[in-house]
């Protein structure tokens, strides 16, 4: 995607999508594996009975992971630099760290809307493994949306990361649309539902837990 | 003949428990419907990105490469976690002092996995067909089929010595997926091997898949045993001799941690 000639959209794609997929493994499975983890040691049940809510504990884990993979844009771009001499000579820095910044929420949004599942079914963490590439396709990191099927365009359209992930590409190419505050904006709606779902998922699950008594068997 | 059959019963009764210790986050519905989703995506992921990248035409080569790589998800992953696992969940102690062969409980670590691999593989193939019309009508079904059953044995090979690393590190899925993501880099799952620079060509043949993606590539192409029948060798033996490896490595760290009183530190 680097070679010498290749379009610009091309070469950012090959710098900020490495990043990106990095940032979105971490920040999307970190905190379900950390449930995963306490059902696997034994601690789950004690996490359900502790008087600090779920959702509390779960920021926690979900916050570290979110830090963590941030990072993931470093050796990312450094191995575009160095190997590659990719670089973004187009990049808009305000527009590109408010797109990061927003998108960084939605991906915090998603991953605390998708947690308690892994509390509720022991088979989350694979099923939820396995789409994982599925998001790298429908949100655009790593090619436009515009190269999929209508189909698909419409599922991606649903999705938050989507909207910020394109302004993000935006804020590095000089060409194109540039409807930063309408993209910024679709994300943090998309996001607020998310989290408006998560507060009756959040409801379910410590009912279910509760009255199964089963959360390490789940 | 009775040492044989109990060694048998060993390997039997080893391979049953790797299944339940395996699949323990699985029911029927959760098994089938991650074997669907995870080909789905990895395969329509790199060709969406190959398409966009280099054009339409290498389509084809995309899927394929992906489609038989698959098996790395039971082969690397699978078979990590299987060896490893006996750390993180603290039974290495008891395996470490059950007299059972040693080269049979390490091997049983295997068995599940090339056989969930060739599922796996199947299930990509079946996609490739309908998602990206791979006609095998003139296709060696038949050789394609030994390839399939010798990349899963040999990336399995391959996932038994990192195993053996991560009996003696905190978490081996760390390995799993530098190693899992390493091979669709360097064994010509989505670019030939000859696009790699030459030392980097040095570690793809000395890697499985390698040979094994190549003469499946050629098998589903119509070419003969007698064709590939170099390439397959060469991918056994690569696959024998990491599993050797790593069955060497799991001896040398056994009787390091049977010396010093470390099993629970292994």
């Amino acid at each position: 995607m680097s070679r010498p000639g290749a379009a610009s959209s091309h070469v950012v794609y090959g710098v900020l999508g490495g990043g990106l997929i990095g940032y979105w493994s971490v920040a999307y499975l970190d905190g379900g594996n950390g449930i995963q983890e306490e059902r696997w040691n034994g601690t789950l049940e004690q996490i359900f009975a502790t008087p600090t809510r779920l959702w509390v504990i779960l920021l926690g884990k979900i916050t570290g992971g979110l830090l963590f993979g941030l990072l993931a844009f470093l050796p990312t771009a450094a191995i575009a630099y160095l190997g590659f001499h990719a670089v973004l000579p187009n990049l808009d820095p305000g527009r590109f760290a408010i797109s990061l910044g927003i998108l960084t929420f939605s991906f915090f949004c998603i991953a605390l809307t998708l947690t308690p599942l892994f509390a509720l079914w022991r088979w989350a963490f694979s099923m939820l493994n396995g789409f994982e590439l599925g998001v790298y396709i429908l949100c655009g990191f790593m090619f436009p949306v515009a190269v999929l099927a209508p189909w698909a365009q419409g599922v991606a359209a649903l999705l938050a990361p989507t909207w910020a992930v394109r302004a993000l590409y935006a804020s590095t190419l000089s060409g194109g649309p540039r409807d930063f505050v309408v993209w910024w904006l679709a994300t943090i709606g998309l996001s607020l539902a998310y989290l408006a779902g998560a507060y009756f998922l959040y409801a379910l699950v410590e009912r279910k837990a509760r009255i199964s008594g089963q959360l390490a068997l789940a | 003949m009775k040492r044989l059959a109990l060694e048998a019963a060993v390997f039997g009764r080893s391979t049953y428990l790797q299944y339940v210790a395996l699949f323990q986050w699985a029911n029927p519905q959760g098994y089938v419907a991650y074997k669907v989703l995870l080909p789905v995506t990895q395969i329509l992921f790199f060709v969406e990105l190959g398409v966009y990248a280099t054009g339409p035409q290498n389509a084809l080569y995309f899927a394929l490469g992906n489609a038989l790589q698959l098996t790395a998800n039971a082969g690397i992953f699978g078979v990590i976690a299987t060896v490893a696992n006996e750390r993180q969940y603290g039974t290495l102690p008891i395996l470490l002092a059950s007299p059972a062969n040693r080269m049979v409980t390490f091997l049983s670590r295997a068995i599940v996995n090339v056989i969930d691999g060739i599922a796996t593989v199947v299930v990509g193939l079946a996609i490739v067909v309908v998602l990206f019309g791979l006609n095998l009508q003139h296709a060696n079904l038949l050789l394609l089929a030994i390839c399939v059953v010798v990349i899963s044995l040999t990336t399995a090979g391959l996932g038994l010595m990192f195993g053996s690393i991560g009996l003696v590190m905190r978490d081996a899925i760390i390995i799993a997926n530098i190693v899992y993501y390493l091979l669709l880099i360097v064994c010509g799952i989505n670019f030939p091997v000859s696009r790699l620079p030459g030392a980097v060509q040095v570690l793809s043949f000395a890697l499985p898949l390698t040979r094994g993606v190549q003469a499946a590539r050629d098998a589903a192409a119509g070419a003969s045993l007698g064709q590939v029948s170099g390439l397959l060798a060469g991918e056994l033996l690569v696959g024998l001799s990491w599993a050797l490896a790593g069955y060497l490595l799991f001896r040398l760290l056994e009787n390091w941690a049977r010396r010093g009183g470390l099993q629970e530190a292994y």
